[in-house]
């Protein structure tokens, strides 16, 4: 047993002309919660259907929990909890009945746990499924999720249609019943402010590659947006990574990587600098739809259109 | 006038109060802004400290344990740990084995520490856009003074209450 719950590397997908993933790579450690973020349609869901072997990738190596889930679909099920994005139940059927009706086909299901987590999550067993708020049915898709005792859980985007209420619920449970006993959680989101509080990493889906993978506070730490005089910016090591940088007189705001060690540099030249900090909205813009520079100081002055 | 990203609305923030309150550990509000480009850290971190300068705060109590507080504020428990552990190295709080965390003798004193550090960073962005409006350093001074005047105005004790 190795120490990732999840390890992709260089994964590729296409549906016919249309490529999802191009070469993505990522780990998630035993333990973490991970949030996976990008925009719609960028093949987070995509992603999720390959790690419950529910969809083949065309090349590459993917392992969850140690196995592939192309090989071992069942195997891997087994010990993977998952809640879909638009979870849909037999609306005749009533919360309690569900649970019995899905207890067979897991082998390590627990029925008590699974009226304790009910009880827990506030969900009416007698209640009949259609008549459940969005809110209990997001949580009696959580209780069928965890009631085997899976080592993973795979929740996409699980706030979806959640009020702030419901959300902030759903953040407890989900802090004391997975991070609390030590579960791997791997969450796919676009509502970044609700990941931030939860998240102990982050990885970034953009054009089919992961383009940055880092624990939350790191993340927030490093990626800083720094205004300087747009004629300093050459002064600057080539090495740095500009995510985005827009003109602002004869100023330049400039999104970077590694801000503390930019800072410094900026600091030893005497070179009048001011640093904002960024929340992970705007960081996520950056990386997603920031103008980067190909060839540092070279801006013409370009609006973004 | 800019003040900055924190100020400006944002459709996808929204603070969470909350209090907490149990027969055995102080009361003790804590507002977490969402999509603040504060990091939550530093937020709960900051207040933490506030309420120990404050008073609110006393030597001796004892603070939710990591579990309870991430609950209550749905904040990762490994944030809350770091949260703890850093005022543990700045001198607020203990850890005492066992028993839980509580708030050290000398957390106001250090507590003024941590803040004057903000304080100063908080005190020179200000001065930056007073400079840049081509205010004197008299001027500057001056404006200071007049902000203190108006909250003793406001709260006669202020400095009292402070000490």
């Amino acid at each position: 047993m190795n120490d990732l719950a999840i390890e992709i590397h260089s994964v590729q997908k296409s549906f016919g002309k249309s490529e999802v993933l191009r070469g993505m790579s990522f780990q998630v450690e035993r333990g973490q919660t991970f949030a996976f973020l990008g925009r719609n349609g960028e093949g987070k869901t995509t992603t999720i259907r390959m790690l419950l072997g529910l969809l083949n990738r065309d090349s590459g190596m993917l392992r969850v929990l140690g196995r592939d889930p192309a090989v071992e679909p069942l195997a891997v099920r087994a010990q993977v909890g998952y809640l879909a994005e638009d979870q849909t139940m037999y609306g005749w059927m009533r919360a309690g009945e569900i649970l019995r009706f899905v207890a067979p086909f897991y082998p390590t299901w627990d029925h008590e746990l699974a009226l304790k987590y009910a009880n827990d999550f506030e969900v009416p067993l007698q209640m009949k499924i259609k008549h459940l708020s969005k809110g209990q049915n997001v949580r009696l898709g959580l209780v069928l999720a965890l009631a085997h005792r899976p080592e993973l859980v795979i929740l996409d985007d699980p706030a979806l249609g959640l009020d702030p209420i419901m959300r902030k619920q759903f953040n407890r449970d989900l802090i004391t019943h997975l991070q609390g006993e030590g579960r791997t959680v791997f969450y796919s989101s676009h509502l970044l402010y609700e990941v931030e509080p939860v998240a102990d990493e982050v990885a970034i889906l953009d054009e089919g590659r992961i383009v940055r993978q880092s624990g939350t506070e790191q993340l927030r730490a490093d990626v800083k947006q720094i205004t300087l005089p747009s004629d300093a910016i050459l002064a600057l090591n080539k090495k740095v990574k500009i995510l985005d940088q827009r003109p602002d007189g004869n100023e330049v705001a400039i999104t970077v990587e590694g801000a503390e060690s930019v800072v410094e540099q900026l600091r030893c030249e005497s070179v009048e600098h001011r640093v904002t900090d960024l929340n992970l909205d705007e960081i996520f813009e950056a990386y997603v739809m920031g103008q980067g520079a190909p060839e540092i100081g070279k801006f013409a002055g370009v609006a973004k259109s | 006038m800019s003040h900055g990203p924190i100020d400006s609305p944002r459709d996808n923030c929204y603070s969470s109060v909350v209090t907490w309150c149990n027969s055995l550990v102080k009361v003790m509000i804590l507002r977490i802004e969402k999509g603040s480009a504060v990091p939550i850290s530093r937020q709960i971190g900051g207040q933490i400290a506030t309420l120990c300068a404050s008073g609110k705060l006393q030597p001796g109590e004892r603070l939710p344990s990591v579990r309870e507080l991430a609950r209550e504020l749905a904040v990762n428990q490994n944030t809350i740990l770091r949260v703890y552990e850093r005022l543990v190295h700045d001198g607020l709080l203990e850890m005492r084995h066992g028993q839980g965390t509580f708030v050290t003798d000398g957390a106001r004193a250090n507590s003024l520490v941590f803040h004057r550090q903000r304080l100063l960073e908080e005190l020179r962005q200000l001065t930056r856009q007073g400079v840049a409006l081509g205010l004197s350093s008299e001027q500057l001074h001056e404006l200071l003074a007049e902000a203190l005047d108006q909250l003793r105005e406001i709260a006669p004790n202020l400095e009292e209450t402070s000490q």
